[in-house]
Protein backbone atom coordinates (compact mmCIF):
# COMPACT_ATOMS: atom_id res chain seq x y z
CA UNK A 1 0.00 0.00 0.00
CA UNK A 2 1.25 3.50 -1.08
CA UNK A 3 0.99 5.81 1.66
CA UNK A 4 2.59 8.70 2.48
CA UNK A 5 4.56 10.28 6.04
CA UNK A 6 4.99 13.54 7.53
CA UNK A 7 8.45 15.09 8.70
CA UNK A 8 9.12 18.71 9.74
CA UNK A 9 10.28 19.62 5.99
CA UNK A 10 7.42 18.59 4.22
CA UNK A 11 6.14 14.78 2.96
CA UNK A 12 7.25 12.09 1.64
CA UNK A 13 5.97 8.91 0.01
CA UNK A 14 6.19 5.51 1.88
CA UNK A 15 5.43 1.90 0.84
CA UNK A 16 3.67 -0.36 3.36
CA UNK A 17 3.64 -3.85 3.27
CA UNK A 18 2.63 -7.01 5.51
CA UNK A 19 0.26 -7.50 8.33
CA UNK A 20 -1.21 -4.53 10.99
CA UNK A 21 -0.32 -5.82 14.04
CA UNK A 22 3.86 -6.85 15.53
CA UNK A 23 6.68 -4.62 15.05
CA UNK A 24 7.19 -2.96 11.76
CA UNK A 25 10.46 -2.83 9.48
CA UNK A 26 11.67 0.28 8.91
CA UNK A 27 14.03 -0.53 5.64
CA UNK A 28 16.34 2.36 4.62
CA UNK A 29 18.13 1.79 1.19
CA UNK A 30 21.59 3.82 0.57
CA UNK A 31 21.41 7.20 -0.90
CA UNK A 32 21.95 8.35 -5.04
CA UNK A 33 23.02 5.48 -7.14
CA UNK A 34 22.90 2.15 -5.35
CA UNK A 35 19.38 3.23 -4.06
CA UNK A 36 18.42 2.37 -7.76
CA UNK A 37 20.43 -0.50 -7.72
CA UNK A 38 18.49 -2.27 -5.05
CA UNK A 39 15.29 -0.84 -4.55
CA UNK A 40 14.10 -3.87 -6.43
CA UNK A 41 15.63 -6.06 -4.18
CA UNK A 42 14.52 -4.25 -1.22
CA UNK A 43 10.76 -4.52 -2.24
CA UNK A 44 11.15 -8.06 -2.30
CA UNK A 45 12.93 -8.33 0.98
CA UNK A 46 10.11 -6.71 2.38
CA UNK A 47 7.88 -8.63 0.52
CA UNK A 48 9.46 -11.78 1.83
CA UNK A 49 8.86 -10.39 5.39
CA UNK A 50 5.02 -9.97 5.32
CA UNK A 51 4.88 -13.49 3.90
CA UNK A 52 6.46 -14.20 7.38
CA UNK A 53 3.83 -12.05 9.18
CA UNK A 54 6.43 -9.19 10.02
CA UNK A 55 5.31 -6.01 8.13
CA UNK A 56 7.57 -3.24 6.65
CA UNK A 57 8.01 0.14 5.38
CA UNK A 58 9.98 1.56 2.65
CA UNK A 59 9.86 5.52 2.51
CA UNK A 60 11.46 7.41 0.21
CA UNK A 61 13.90 9.90 2.14
CA UNK A 62 13.83 14.11 1.26
CA UNK A 63 15.55 14.22 -2.04
CA UNK A 64 15.41 10.76 -2.83
CA UNK A 65 13.01 8.59 -4.94
CA UNK A 66 9.53 10.32 -5.81
CA UNK A 67 10.74 13.35 -3.32
CA UNK A 68 9.36 16.53 -4.43
CA UNK A 69 12.14 18.28 -2.80
CA UNK A 70 15.35 18.32 -5.08
CA UNK A 71 18.53 15.75 -4.23
CA UNK A 72 20.50 18.95 -3.68
CA UNK A 73 18.68 21.13 -1.37
CA UNK A 74 18.71 18.26 1.22
CA UNK A 75 21.15 17.54 4.05
CA UNK A 76 22.14 14.58 6.17
CA UNK A 77 20.58 15.90 9.14
CA UNK A 78 17.09 16.15 6.93
CA UNK A 79 17.42 12.58 6.34
CA UNK A 80 18.00 11.82 10.22
CA UNK A 81 14.72 14.01 11.13
CA UNK A 82 13.05 12.40 8.40
CA UNK A 83 13.39 8.73 10.14
CA UNK A 84 13.15 9.86 13.26
CA UNK A 85 9.80 11.06 12.44
CA UNK A 86 8.79 8.98 10.99
CA UNK A 87 9.32 6.22 13.88
CA UNK A 88 8.15 9.18 16.04
CA UNK A 89 4.64 8.50 13.96
CA UNK A 90 4.59 4.56 14.24
CA UNK A 91 2.80 3.36 17.52
CA UNK A 92 4.36 -0.44 16.88
CA UNK A 93 8.00 -0.71 17.79
CA UNK A 94 10.11 -0.09 14.76
CA UNK A 95 13.21 -1.90 13.77
CA UNK A 96 15.16 -0.88 11.32
CA UNK A 97 16.90 -2.67 8.69
CA UNK A 98 19.34 -0.90 6.42
CA UNK A 99 21.32 -1.59 3.41
CA UNK A 100 24.96 -0.06 2.85
CA UNK A 101 24.97 3.96 3.68
CA UNK A 102 21.55 3.84 4.66
CA UNK A 103 22.90 2.75 8.17
CA UNK A 104 23.89 6.24 8.26
CA UNK A 105 20.30 7.50 8.63
CA UNK A 106 18.44 5.77 11.83
CA UNK A 107 21.13 7.42 14.88
CA UNK A 108 18.62 9.58 16.24
CA UNK A 109 15.67 6.95 16.07
CA UNK A 110 14.22 5.43 19.00
CA UNK A 111 14.04 2.22 17.61
CA UNK A 112 13.74 -1.49 19.21
CA UNK A 113 16.43 -2.76 17.17
CA UNK A 114 18.77 -2.03 14.23
CA UNK A 115 20.02 -4.77 11.48
CA UNK A 116 22.51 -3.15 8.76
CA UNK A 117 23.19 -5.25 5.74
CA UNK A 118 26.99 -4.72 4.54
CA UNK A 119 27.07 -0.95 6.33
CA UNK A 120 29.14 1.61 4.92
CA UNK A 121 30.74 4.35 6.91
CA UNK A 122 30.34 7.51 5.30
CA UNK A 123 33.57 7.90 4.45
CA UNK A 124 33.78 4.85 2.68
CA UNK A 125 31.08 6.50 0.90
CA UNK A 126 32.80 9.68 0.25
CA UNK A 127 35.58 7.85 -1.16
CA UNK A 128 33.45 6.47 -3.42
CA UNK A 129 31.67 8.62 -4.96
CA UNK A 130 34.92 11.08 -5.45
CA UNK A 131 36.07 8.23 -7.55
CA UNK A 132 32.91 8.21 -9.74
CA UNK A 133 33.25 11.63 -10.38
CA UNK A 134 36.94 11.54 -11.23
CA UNK A 135 38.09 13.91 -7.69
CA UNK A 136 35.23 16.82 -6.12
CA UNK A 137 35.65 20.70 -5.87
CA UNK A 138 35.23 21.10 -1.81
CA UNK A 139 34.63 25.02 -3.06
CA UNK A 140 31.93 24.52 -5.30
CA UNK A 141 28.61 24.69 -3.84
CA UNK A 142 26.46 21.69 -5.22
CA UNK A 143 28.75 18.48 -7.00
CA UNK A 144 27.02 16.02 -9.63
CA UNK A 145 28.02 12.89 -9.01
CA UNK A 146 26.95 10.21 -11.80
CA UNK A 147 23.59 11.98 -12.49
CA UNK A 148 22.95 13.32 -8.68
CA UNK A 149 22.96 16.20 -8.04
CA UNK A 150 24.70 16.73 -4.28
CA UNK A 151 25.26 19.44 -1.82
CA UNK A 152 28.70 20.22 -0.56
CA UNK A 153 27.04 20.33 2.61
CA UNK A 154 26.03 16.48 2.26
CA UNK A 155 29.62 15.16 1.32
CA UNK A 156 30.85 17.30 3.90
CA UNK A 157 28.94 15.85 6.61
CA UNK A 158 28.74 12.41 5.19
CA UNK A 159 32.66 11.98 5.57
CA UNK A 160 32.20 12.08 9.29
CA UNK A 161 29.02 9.83 9.56
CA UNK A 162 29.10 6.36 11.27
CA UNK A 163 26.49 4.03 11.87
CA UNK A 164 24.54 3.98 15.52
CA UNK A 165 26.52 1.99 18.18
CA UNK A 166 23.67 1.38 20.38
CA UNK A 167 22.01 -1.79 20.64
CA UNK A 168 20.76 -3.95 19.88
CA UNK A 169 21.93 -4.31 16.58
CA UNK A 170 23.33 -7.28 14.35
CA UNK A 171 25.08 -6.51 11.15
CA UNK A 172 25.10 -8.81 7.97
CA UNK A 173 27.64 -9.23 5.46
CA UNK A 174 28.38 -10.89 2.18
CA UNK A 175 31.37 -13.42 2.31
CA UNK A 176 33.24 -11.56 0.47
CA UNK A 177 33.54 -9.10 2.70
CA UNK A 178 35.91 -9.32 5.60
CA UNK A 179 34.57 -6.33 8.30
CA UNK A 180 33.14 -7.73 11.21
CA UNK A 181 29.70 -9.46 11.40
CA UNK A 182 27.20 -11.35 13.11
CA UNK A 183 25.93 -13.20 10.07
CA UNK A 184 27.79 -13.74 6.88
CA UNK A 185 25.98 -14.66 3.54
CA UNK A 186 27.46 -15.68 0.10
CA UNK A 187 26.16 -13.55 -2.52
CA UNK A 188 27.03 -10.73 -4.87
CA UNK A 189 26.82 -7.36 -4.36
CA UNK A 190 23.92 -6.10 -5.89
CA UNK A 191 24.69 -2.38 -4.87
CA UNK A 192 27.76 -2.75 -7.04
CA UNK A 193 25.74 -3.94 -10.31
CA UNK A 194 25.88 -1.76 -13.49
CA UNK A 195 22.83 -2.89 -14.55
CA UNK A 196 20.43 -3.17 -11.48
CA UNK A 197 19.26 -6.82 -10.35
CA UNK A 198 17.40 -8.87 -8.36
CA UNK A 199 18.43 -11.63 -6.00
CA UNK A 200 15.00 -13.35 -4.85
CA UNK A 201 17.22 -16.52 -2.91
CA UNK A 202 19.33 -14.09 -0.66
CA UNK A 203 16.07 -11.84 -0.24
CA UNK A 204 14.67 -14.95 1.45
CA UNK A 205 17.53 -15.85 3.28
CA UNK A 206 17.92 -12.45 4.67
CA UNK A 207 14.25 -12.09 5.65
CA UNK A 208 14.16 -15.93 7.75
CA UNK A 209 16.87 -13.83 9.81
CA UNK A 210 15.42 -10.34 9.76
CA UNK A 211 12.29 -11.67 10.57
CA UNK A 212 13.85 -13.61 14.01
CA UNK A 213 15.79 -10.79 15.09
CA UNK A 214 13.02 -8.33 14.60
CA UNK A 215 10.88 -11.12 16.83
CA UNK A 216 13.60 -10.69 19.11
CA UNK A 217 14.44 -7.43 19.58
CA UNK A 218 10.41 -6.74 20.59
CA UNK A 219 9.80 -10.51 22.38
CA UNK A 220 6.65 -11.13 19.72
CA UNK B 1 40.51 -13.86 7.07
CA UNK B 2 41.17 -12.27 3.87
CA UNK B 3 43.33 -14.63 2.07
CA UNK B 4 46.68 -13.94 0.54
CA UNK B 5 48.71 -15.10 -2.25
CA UNK B 6 48.74 -14.35 -5.85
CA UNK B 7 46.64 -17.72 -6.71
CA UNK B 8 43.66 -16.09 -4.58
CA UNK B 9 44.19 -12.24 -5.67
CA UNK B 10 43.63 -13.17 -8.95
CA UNK B 11 40.28 -14.96 -8.14
CA UNK B 12 39.31 -12.06 -6.06
CA UNK B 13 39.67 -10.21 -9.19
CA UNK B 14 38.04 -12.16 -11.39
CA UNK B 15 35.48 -12.91 -8.91
CA UNK B 16 34.72 -8.93 -8.71
CA UNK B 17 34.24 -8.36 -12.66
CA UNK B 18 31.70 -10.91 -12.22
CA UNK B 19 30.05 -9.24 -9.45
CA UNK B 20 30.31 -6.19 -10.59
CA UNK B 21 29.80 -6.37 -14.48
CA UNK B 22 27.30 -9.02 -13.81
CA UNK B 23 29.13 -11.35 -15.94
CA UNK B 24 28.55 -15.27 -16.22
CA UNK B 25 31.19 -17.93 -14.41
CA UNK B 26 31.86 -19.63 -17.43
CA UNK B 27 32.77 -15.93 -18.91
CA UNK B 28 35.07 -14.83 -16.26
CA UNK B 29 36.52 -18.30 -15.69
CA UNK B 30 37.48 -18.01 -19.49
CA UNK B 31 39.61 -14.73 -18.95
CA UNK B 32 43.08 -15.78 -19.03
CA UNK B 33 46.37 -12.65 -18.76
CA UNK B 34 45.58 -11.69 -22.28
CA UNK B 35 41.87 -11.09 -22.00
CA UNK B 36 41.13 -7.56 -22.85
CA UNK B 37 38.89 -5.69 -20.61
CA UNK B 38 38.40 -1.42 -20.44
CA UNK B 39 37.34 -0.92 -24.52
CA UNK B 40 36.69 -4.30 -25.05
CA UNK B 41 33.59 -5.26 -22.18
CA UNK B 42 30.72 -2.66 -22.74
CA UNK B 43 29.33 -2.80 -19.53
CA UNK B 44 33.17 -1.93 -17.88
CA UNK B 45 32.06 1.98 -18.35
CA UNK B 46 33.94 4.47 -15.85
CA UNK B 47 31.41 4.33 -13.44
CA UNK B 48 31.61 0.38 -13.47
CA UNK B 49 35.82 1.23 -13.52
CA UNK B 50 35.22 3.13 -9.97
CA UNK B 51 32.93 -0.41 -8.86
CA UNK B 52 35.44 -2.50 -9.19
CA UNK B 53 38.60 -0.76 -7.90
CA UNK B 54 36.26 -0.09 -4.86
CA UNK B 55 35.52 -3.86 -4.32
CA UNK B 56 38.95 -5.22 -4.68
CA UNK B 57 39.95 -2.55 -2.09
CA UNK B 58 37.01 -3.60 -0.25
CA UNK B 59 37.95 -7.60 -0.59
CA UNK B 60 41.79 -8.00 -0.27
CA UNK B 61 41.95 -4.84 2.20
CA UNK B 62 44.05 -2.20 0.47
CA UNK B 63 43.73 0.62 -0.72
CA UNK B 64 44.10 2.17 -4.27
CA UNK B 65 45.52 5.66 -5.16
CA UNK B 66 43.24 6.94 -7.71
CA UNK B 67 46.69 8.47 -9.33
CA UNK B 68 48.05 4.74 -9.17
CA UNK B 69 45.64 4.28 -12.39
CA UNK B 70 46.21 4.83 -15.76
CA UNK B 71 45.30 3.47 -18.82
CA UNK B 72 47.24 0.45 -18.51
CA UNK B 73 46.02 -0.43 -15.58
CA UNK B 74 42.80 -1.90 -16.78
CA UNK B 75 43.92 -2.64 -20.38
CA UNK B 76 44.09 -6.65 -19.98
CA UNK B 77 42.95 -9.27 -17.15
CA UNK B 78 46.70 -10.19 -16.26
CA UNK B 79 47.43 -6.20 -15.79
CA UNK B 80 44.81 -5.54 -13.25
CA UNK B 81 45.61 -9.00 -11.74
CA UNK B 82 49.38 -7.80 -11.90
CA UNK B 83 48.18 -4.17 -10.43
CA UNK B 84 46.38 -5.66 -7.17
CA UNK B 85 49.20 -8.14 -6.68
CA UNK B 86 51.46 -5.17 -6.55
CA UNK B 87 49.38 -3.34 -3.88
CA UNK B 88 48.55 -6.49 -1.72
CA UNK B 89 50.64 -7.08 1.20
CA UNK B 90 53.15 -9.90 0.77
Amino acid sequence: MIDRYDWPGGHEALWRFGPDTGPVVLLLLPPFEEANRTRTFAVGLLRALADRDVAGMLPDLPGQGESPLATDTVTLADWRVAVTALVDATDRPVVTATIRAGALFDTDAAVAGRWHLAPQSGDRLVRELTRIAGGIDRDAPVVEIAGNRIAATMIVDLATATPSADHPSRIVRLGTDPDHADLRIDAAPLWRRAEPGDDPALAALLADDLAAWSRACVGW
Amino acid sequence: MVQTGSASIEETVRAVLRDVLGLSDERVAAFDDATPLFGALPELDSMAVAGVLTEIEDRLGILIEDDDIDGDTLETFGSLVAFANAKAPA
